[in-house]
């Protein structure tokens, strides 16, 4: 959680403070950390047939309710999305889709990058640092599986 | 030979020879058949036999019974001879001492006797008259009712029907006309009781006017919201802190409230939260309230962000100088951002009713406020206009007269009304100039959470417009108007309306930066208030009208700091928009002026602008997953405009949530809820000791064969959690581990250890009684995360962290000293079954326990062997020392045995007085070793969490404690804890984490 700009020194800090009140100057050379808190990615407006793959939620879960938009659900097409470390796995949902349907299902991939904020909130005694933002890149992929058209 | 004899009209038959051929077996029959039996005198042996409740019984029973027959012959000396005897016939008999009075009859003890002084003849005069004394007095006891003095007491059970008390028609006719005088008696007793109930018609009590009187008769002591009445109606009210608060919905809601919070919206009403005002030079606010606050928990008033305005921040507060020790509680607070030229000030700081007295009191010493400024004299004005109203619907002379003491204005309360016009709100200070205002009521506060609270608002409010150019010169007594006139002023409002604009386009609220301030003046938005309630739902077209780079702007950089401001700071202005609010009535009226019906209103009448101020909370800030959990936003309102913003929220499809919904938020959210997590706190204190009267109740109304036995279950507090005791024996076992080790080891690095287990003693021995303390130092509590291991929640996935010092002996000790009486907020959560449950116990598991985590991750966790209750045979020989004092002190004594040889305290007898069958009379023994495996601490918040998928427990652990079990445990297992329902004897496993 914590960055530090000097890794070497914030750990010689991080000892030291379990000394409060026998080494405080040790403190105070002590250069600005942050915390970093990462904000979630930009939400865009959902279709019922976009599904989003996260890495919390259990694969076989998430692999049955593509199958059941897909077959039950009356879906020509769904759309699965992944970011980050979740792209592995949503490429291994559309695969798995595609190989219980006996290549009637065909797929097709986008990627992009999403641009991420993360917020780092000094943690300096003094409280004149101010807070920053930065962003980030990560990748994303985007994987369209469907029925194609009998034409 | 047979004798007539007529008693009392009842002719009564003797057949005097059967009588005497059958006299020696007839005195035992007709005892045994019992129909002749009137009263048998209880004799001494009876009573005794006779257990007290029986005896009493019988009293009663007898209450109007002849107490027994008596008979006198007054022919006669020799009493009870005389039946048998007769004349001057004297026998010699030996007189038992029962026999000695009057007559005795039944069946006797030495009833033998009659067999053998069988009488040679009887005289018939006497034996008659003696049996007409028993008719008699059977007669008598026939007549008289038992029991009751009710009328239908005089039948036999099975003739009583339950309707007859109020049907006498329902009664035998003989019994009638007693029952319809006694009906009448009745009546006319109740009818003087309901004479001072009945006062008015319904139709008078539910007339406007008296409804408010009577409404705000209710609030005198509660004070209710403003939501009050539409809460109402649908939520279970508690009454707490001194309002009327919604607890929990009167439907089944509880998963589709989560689901608001987690995918939609949930808004409650959070008014009652009090907000006091700091007026002042910023550098003596600073320094006074840095007084107040320790930076080692976070940022305080004085971070750069929050200073300027642009973020709302949050602290948690001490009394002046205490730190660590007496906190008050956690406050939000927000400063007005700064206008040109001006070096004063203005704070507001939110702070929960609990809080809010000591809050002030230490506000008035930190900041040297001790001058009260007398109240302006606006509630005089205020009664003047209202007190002709009052008389006109004043009808009847009696009412007036109470209205004249001291009636309450036929005017609906705003704020808070049930202060006295006296008390003061405002408090100067001489030598700074600071000004420290109550604020209680002032605003309005929603809270709206999750992530579409965000769609929600942008559909709710609209951006006022601009008063007309015409109308621009003449003076008007309302706010807007005037505000328009000023062109900066128009400027900034253009410039927040820009920012609206923008934020509308923003699809959730947990992608804004946290704690973003917005000022706004908003249009009346029942003007805009759509026909259906429907679901409000993020939009495609919205999001792509706004400009992309400005939106990316202000995600990264915020709102700019003037788009802050509001003219919500002003008093003046709050005062003017609260009095000229378009009533309902009033805005139907104008809505019925309308060509096109349902069309909207426009131009919007003048009165329709509110300032707001948007305030963003930021959700689950600590811990790796669900972050931005439960993120929304406040919105700030003027008085008196609640109803006016809460039902069109409510049409945009959000759940509302009570109290028991901020609980779960801020336990999914992983944080402590004031009162509730607060121990270290009075409000905390206080809090702790109501909810064990609570539950105490509870259980005690529960029958005794069906509550939970504590004792038996190794259960020492089901009901509170003594963490006093707890911090302190801890330390103590730190002590006596420390002269282990010193017995053991004589190097010299050790000499410190004693040292500082010494001087550690001589804390434990210096420091006051109630100095148990919560660890909030941030870099402490990161050490210890560190330490813990933090994983995922199911414990599958180690987390990125950076370098940790490593746990040993010197970084374990040099920690203890700083923080050794101290508990740690953690997050426990159970991997496998299991569902933890308010005041579960948290244990150290041992190494055998350990062992079997092993097996695999199914296996469950150890058992807890059952305890035996000591106290029960303790409640038997209480009860038998009220017969007999030998088999008590023989019971005693094997109480003390036994209670020496598991070696703990034998409480005083007398504490069994206040004693609870199942539960531990106090003084406590150990709470560490009371159990198989040793107490950690306790669990303040428990259940399954629908956010995790698994049980989650909060609570506190003892920071001793924590760090000796961590310490003693493999890396492989480090941070596995156990975990135990008090009202079950199996331990499951728990990973610990600490979320800084």
């Amino acid at each position: 959680m914590t960055e530090s700009r000097n890794p070497g020194i914030s750990s010689i800090s991080q000892t030291a403070q379990a000394h409060p009140e026998s080494c405080s100057p040790a403190v105070e050379m002590d250069p600005v950390e942050y915390t970093l808190r990462k904000r979630l990615p930009r939400k865009l407006p959902k279709r019922r047939n976009d599904v989003y793959v996260n890495m919390k939620t259990d694969f076989r879960a998430q692999l049955a309710r593509c199958q059941k938009l897909l077959e039950g659900g009356g879906h020509r097409e769904i759309c699965v999305h992944g970011l980050g470390l979740a792209i592995n796995r949503a490429i291994n949902i559309a695969l798995q889709l595609q190989a219980s349907s006996q290549g009637v299902l065909q797929l097709a991939a986008n990627t992009s990058t999403v641009e991420l904020v993360d917020d780092l909130e000094p943690e300096d005694p003094d409280e004149a640092a101010e807070p920053m933002t930065r962003t980030r890149n990560n990748s994303a992929i985007h994987i369209k599986v469907f029925y194609p058209d009998p034409q | 030979m047979v004798l007539n004899i007529s008693v009392h009209g009842v002719r009564v038959q003797f057949d005097l020879t059967s009588c005497i051929s059958l006299l020696p077996e007839s005195v035992p029959r007709r005892s045994s058949r019992g129909r002749i039996a009137l009263e048998s005198p209880a004799t001494q042996e009876d009573k005794e036999k006779m257990s007290s409740s029986k005896a009493k019984m019988r009293e009663k029973k007898m209450k109007n019974q002849p107490s027994s027959v008596q008979y006198s012959p007054s022919t006669t000396q020799n009493g009870g001879g005389a039946v048998v005897s007769g004349g001057g016939q004297l026998m010699e008999r030996p007189k038992t001492p029962h026999q000695s009075a009057g007559w005795s009859r039944g069946h006797q003890r030495d009833g033998g006797s009659y067999a053998k002084e069988m009488p040679k003849c009887i005289t018939a005069g006497a034996f008659a008259r003696a049996r007409a004394a028993e008719v008699s007095s059977m007669l008598k006891a026939v007549r008289k009712t038992t029991g009751s003095c009710h009328v239908f007491g005089a039948l036999p059970k099975h003739m009583r029907r339950r309707a007859m008390s109020h049907n006498t028609k329902r009664l035998p006719r003989r019994l009638r006309d007693v029952a319809e005088r006694m009906r009448e008696k009745s009546l006319q007793a109740g009818s003087k009781k309901k004479e001072q109930a009945k006062n008015k018609s319904r139709k008078a009590r539910r007339r406007h006017g008296n409804l408010l009187l009577e409404f705000n008769r209710r609030q005198r002591k509660n004070v209710w919201l403003e939501t009050h009445i539409w809460h109402a109606k649908r939520f279970f009210m508690v009454k707490k802190w001194g309002y009327c608060l919604a607890d929990k919905p009167t439907s089944k809601c509880y998963r589709p409230c989560y689901r608001a919070l987690s995918s939609h919206c949930l808004l409650q009403d959070l008014s009652y939260y009090c907000c006091i005002e700091l007026q002042g030079e910023e550098n003596n606010l600073l320094a006074s309230l840095s007084q107040l606050t320790s930076k080692e928990t976070g940022p305080t008033f004085a971070a750069a962000l929050s200073l300027s305005g642009q973020k709302q921040g949050s602290v948690v507060m001490y009394r002046a100088g205490c730190y660590p020790l007496q906190p008050l509680g956690p406050v939000t607070f927000l400063w007005r951002p700064q206008s040109q030229g001006s070096t004063l000030r203005q704070l507001w700081i939110w702070a929960h009713p609990t809080m809010k007295k000591d809050l002030l009191t230490e506000l008035q010493t930190v900041c040297q406020c001790d001058e009260a400024v007398a109240p302006p004299i606006v509630p005089i004005e205020q009664k003047l206009p209202v007190t002709p109203e009052d008389k006109q619907i004043a009808g009847t002379k009696r009412k007036q007269t109470v209205k004249d003491i001291s009636g309450p204005p036929a005017k609906k309360l705003l704020g808070d009304g049930t202060r006295s016009p006296t008390t003061p709100v405002s408090w100067k200070s001489n030598c700074t100039g600071t000004i420290i205002n109550d604020l209680t009521m002032e605003m309005v506060r929603f809270r709206l959470i999750g992530p579409q609270s965000h769609t929600v608002l942008a559909e709710t409010l609209e951006v006022a417009t601009k008063y007309g150019e015409s109308d621009k010169l003449k003076p008007s007594s309302l706010w807007w108007p005037e505000h328009c006139k000023e062109e900066s002023k128009m400027v900034l409002h253009q410039e927040q309306a820009d920012a609206y604009h923008l934020l509308k386009g923003i699809l959730s609220a947990g992608e804004l930066p946290p704690g973003t301030v917005l000022g706004l003046t908003v249009e009346d938005p029942r003007l805009t208030l759509p026909t259906k309630k429907l679901k409000a739902l993020p939009s495609v077209q919205k999001a792509q009208e706004v400009d992309e780079e400005k939106s990316r702007e202000l995600m990264l950089k915020g709102v700019p700091k003037h788009c802050c401001q509001s003219s919500l700071w002003d008093r003046s202005v709050r005062d003017n928009v609260t009095e000229n609010r378009i009533s309902e009535k009033e805005l139907n009226h104008l809505r019925g002026e309308l060509l096109v019906p349902g069309s909207r209103l426009s131009p919007a009448p003048p009165q329709s602008s509110v300032p707001v101020l948007l305030v963003h909370q930021p959700g689950k800030q600590l811990g790796h997953e669900m972050s931005s959990w439960g993120a929304g936003w406040d919105l700030l309102l003027p008085k008196g405009w609640g109803m006016a913003f809460w039902i069109p929220l409510v049409y945009r499809g959000v759940r509302t949530g009570g109290l028991n919904m901020s609980l779960k938020h801020s336990q999914n959210k992983g944080v402590p809820h004031f009162p509730h997590d607060y121990p270290d706190c009075t409000s905390g204190a206080l809090f702790q000791d109501e909810q064990e009267a609570e539950l105490l109740e509870k259980f005690r109304r529960r029958p005794p064969a069906k509550r939970t036995n504590y004792i038996k279950h190794g259960c020492l507090a089901p009901f509170r959690c003594p963490w006093q005791q707890l911090a302190e024996e801890w330390e103590l076992i730190l002590i006596e581990e420390g002269k282990k080790k010193d017995s053991q080891t004589t190097r010299g690095a050790d000499e410190v250890i004693k040292e500082e287990t010494t001087s550690l003693r001589d804390m434990t021995a210096a420091k006051p009684v109630s100095c148990v303390s919560v660890l909030r130092c941030r870099k402490s509590l990161r050490l210890l995360s560190g330490w813990c291991r933090p994983t995922t929640s199911k414990g599958q996935r180690l987390c990125r962290v950076e370098k940790v010092p490593q746990l040993d002996h010197p970084a374990m000790t040099s920690f203890l000293t700083a923080h050794g009486m101290s508990l740690v907020w953690v997050r426990l959560l159970m991997p496998s079954k299991g569902k933890p449950e308010l005041h579960a116990i948290v244990c150290a598991p041992t190494a055998e326990d350990l062992q079997l985590l092993d097996k695999g991750p199914g296996s469950s966790g150890p058992q807890e062997p059952l305890h035996r209750d000591h106290f029960k045979s303790r409640r038997k020989g209480s009860t038998k020392t009220a017969t007999s004092s030998l088999p008590s002190e023989k019971s005693e004594g094997q109480m003390s045995h036994l209670l020496t040889a598991s070696e703990e305290p034998k409480p005083s007898s007398k504490a069994s007085s206040g004693f609870t069958a199942g539960l531990w009379p106090d003084p406590l023994p150990s709470v560490t070793s009371h159990c198989s495996r040793v107490t950690l601490g306790w669990v303040t918040q428990g259940d399954f969490s629908l956010s995790v998928g698994c049980g989650e427990a909060l609570g506190f652990v003892s920071v001793t404690g924590l760090l000796q079990t961590l310490s003693n445990q493999e890396m492989k297992h480090r941070g596995i804890l156990l975990l135990r329902n008090p009202t079950s004897l199996h331990y499951r496993f728990v990973k610990v984490t600490i979320e800084v």
